[in-house]
């Protein structure tokens, strides 16, 4: 135990880098009853790097996310963003900050077309909260134009005025990154970006990804080890609601405890 | 008609029905069916834009018809000044009843803003002084409209009555859909769908659903005024849960995906309802497997046959092609 303990701390110094984080979680513990789900984790992303989470089913990344976001409270510890404490500020206030989200099970609104749905992000964005009354949607040129861009830049311009529903699960997935592109955010957490993508569509999203990663501080929960091996700056990996090792791709495929979580040995 | 786009074409669906309702029905009935129709519009913000189900909604019709009917029976104050305080006190009631409520979702909103109606019913109960209690608010005089340059109209005449009423209808029902497409709107349709991915877009749900709560219960205090000032009494059943329900009931019955099917509804609730009642005393069981029947085989409403003959016409005309996004 005394060990684990001593191992901890060495990975903990390695996984808040020595430039200032942008987002960070300090000594969280996430607690369902008596289920420990996060235990004490302290985790930073530097900016203007793509972070990957890796971990077995159940390591408690999605969860790590929902502490980020505030979708879920934290039992104890601190989230921090550029350094100041968000730990009890609303979902939609830490948005507002510039933390954009995607979730692992698609969350568009399947009874709007692509574009409503890129285009409500997109408003959030360029009026902060405020929700006019009056005008109607279809008045916002200006809006709707951005909308147009985000779902060009993503190739679904054709579906632009289909209802999300019906289409196939892997566009929704694009138009999920769209939408979460479109609130215009610094920070983007992207969870399972590529889940149920068949292969050629992961592809695309992968490169994509690449692509726009010099504009972003992106946080990744991601299972296709090509994936997260080709693109990713920093690599961490979870198992059990702790940290067990950060570092670059390289220095994580050689990590003994990474390989005894995945393999057991 | 029932699904217009544009704020010309649904004023001027308005203006028709409305000047065509007094026409086939006694005068009264048409007015109580745009009063209930206004009523309905406003609860199927909440029910169809929203997804707020309240079974409350009858509490701000109640407080429009109470504050109206105490203001004409007590105080010498224009219609004007009746109407707005009517709204503005349901409105101020809604607020608090909506602050609390929509801090939960599903069966737990439901259940509180039934309780919230419950406890507003036996305040009207209780306050005989001001309410009448069990016996009505009566003697509800009904002011002459002053219209400046114009001079004064007077209301006693069921036909200009009617006017006032019809012209409040065409303004709520305008009112009503431009917010449903303003970004408001989407935002309320967006945190129907999904509040989680609503929040994270940075929207405060909570802010978006009590403003619909307190505009919905506004409307609804202005077709509880005008329902008092129609029979010039305000009865204590118009406060009552059960009151609520029927709103329901007629949102129900005409569909919640159009502007216009909650006004459908009221129509169709307040003709059966009469008429059901003329054959048989025991007309709220054939009124009861009359909206069971509705419910099982016109899932969006009466509204939905309109919908259903349009598709029967077009069936023919071939599909648009779906041109591909991710797949070129």
């Amino acid at each position: 135990m005394i060990d684990a303990a001593t191992t901890q701390a060495a990975i903990r110094a390695a996984a808040v880098p020595a430039a200032a984080p942008l987002l960070e979680a300090v000594g969280v513990t996430k607690k369902f009853g008596a289920n420990v789900v996060i235990e004490n984790l302290s985790i930073g992303f530097a900016p203007g790097m793509l972070h990957s989470i890796l971990g077995p089913n159940g390591a408690g990344k999605t969860t790590l996310f929902n502490l980020l976001t505030r979708d879920l409270p934290v039992t104890s510890g601190e989230i921090l963003l550029r350094g100041e404490r968000i730990t009890a500020m609303k979902p939609h206030q830490i948005a507002r900050l510039g933390v954009g989200r995607s979730y692992q099970i698609s969350s568009v609104y399947l009874d709007l077309s692509f574009l409503d749905n890129v285009w409500l992000a997109a408003y959030r964005a360029k009026h902060g909260g405020r929700m006019g009354w009056w005008k109607q949607v279809g008045a916002y040129g200006e809006i709707r134009e951005q909308a147009c861009e985000v779902l060009e830049k993503l190739g679904l311009t054709g579906f632009r005025d289909l209802p999300a529903k019906a289409v196939s699960y892997g566009d929704q997935r694009l138009l999920e990154i769209a939408v979460t592109l479109a609130t215009n955010p610094d920070i983007l957490l992207l969870d399972e970006p590529t889940a149920g993508l068949s292969q050629r569509e992961t592809e695309r999203v992968k490169n994509f990804i690449e692509s726009i990663k010099q504009q972003y501080l992106i946080v990744m929960i991601e299972h296709k080890m090509n994936v997260v091996m080709e693109i990713s700056d920093r690599v961490h990996v979870m198992n059990r609601g702790v940290l067990i090792a950060s570092g670059t791709a390289a220095e994580i495929s050689r990590d003994d405890a990474v390989h005894r979580a995945y393999f057991g040995l | 008609m029932l699904r217009t786009q544009s704020t010309l074409l649904i004023a001027a669906s308005t203006v028709v029905i409305a000047a065509l309702a007094p026409l086939v029905m006694p005068i009264n009935i048409a007015t109580e069916i745009l009063i209930f129709g206004i009523f309905a519009m406003s609860t199927n913000l909440l029910i169809g834009v929203s997804g707020l189900y309240s079974f409350g909604q009858a509490a701000f019709f109640g407080v429009g018809g109470y504050v109206a009917g105490y203001c004409f029976v007590h105080t010498d104050l224009p219609l004007s000044v009746g109407l707005l305080l009517a709204m503005l006190g349901s409105a101020v009631v809604a607020a608090l009843v909506g602050a609390f409520s929509i801090r939960r979702t599903g069966i737990y909103f439901m259940m509180l803003t039934f309780a919230f109606n419950q406890m507003i019913y036996y305040l009207a109960y209780s306050w005989r002084a001001v309410t009448g209690g069990e016996d009505g608010l009566g003697g509800i005089r009904r002011p002459a409209l002053e219209i400046p340059f114009v001079g004064n109209i007077d209301l006693g005449d069921h036909l200009n009555f009617y006017l006032v009423a019809a012209a409040l209808f065409v303004a709520s029902s305008i009112l009503l859909f431009r917010l449903a497409r303003s970004p408001l709107g989407l935002v309320l349709d967006a945190a129907r769908q999904n509040p989680r991915r609503t929040a994270s877009l940075g929207f405060s749900v909570y802010r978006a659903q009590w403003i619909a709560f307190v505009v919905a219960g506004a409307i609804a205090g202005l077709a509880g005024a005008l329902f008092a000032l129609l029979y010039r009494i305000m009865p204590i059943d118009a406060i009552s849960w059960t009151s609520s329900g029927n709103v329901v009931f007629m949102v129900v019955i005409g569909g919640m995906s159009s502007i216009l099917g909650p006004v459908l509804g009221a129509a169709i609730f307040i003709w059966l309802q009469g008429f059901f009642s003329l054959i048989w005393a025991r007309w709220p069981l054939l009124f009861g497997v009359f909206i069971i029947l509705v419910v099982l085989f016109l899932r969006g409403g009466v509204a939905e046959l309109f919908d259903r003959a349009r598709q029967a016409f077009t069936r023919k005309a071939p599909k648009p092609a779906i041109q591909g996004g991710s797949h070129d």
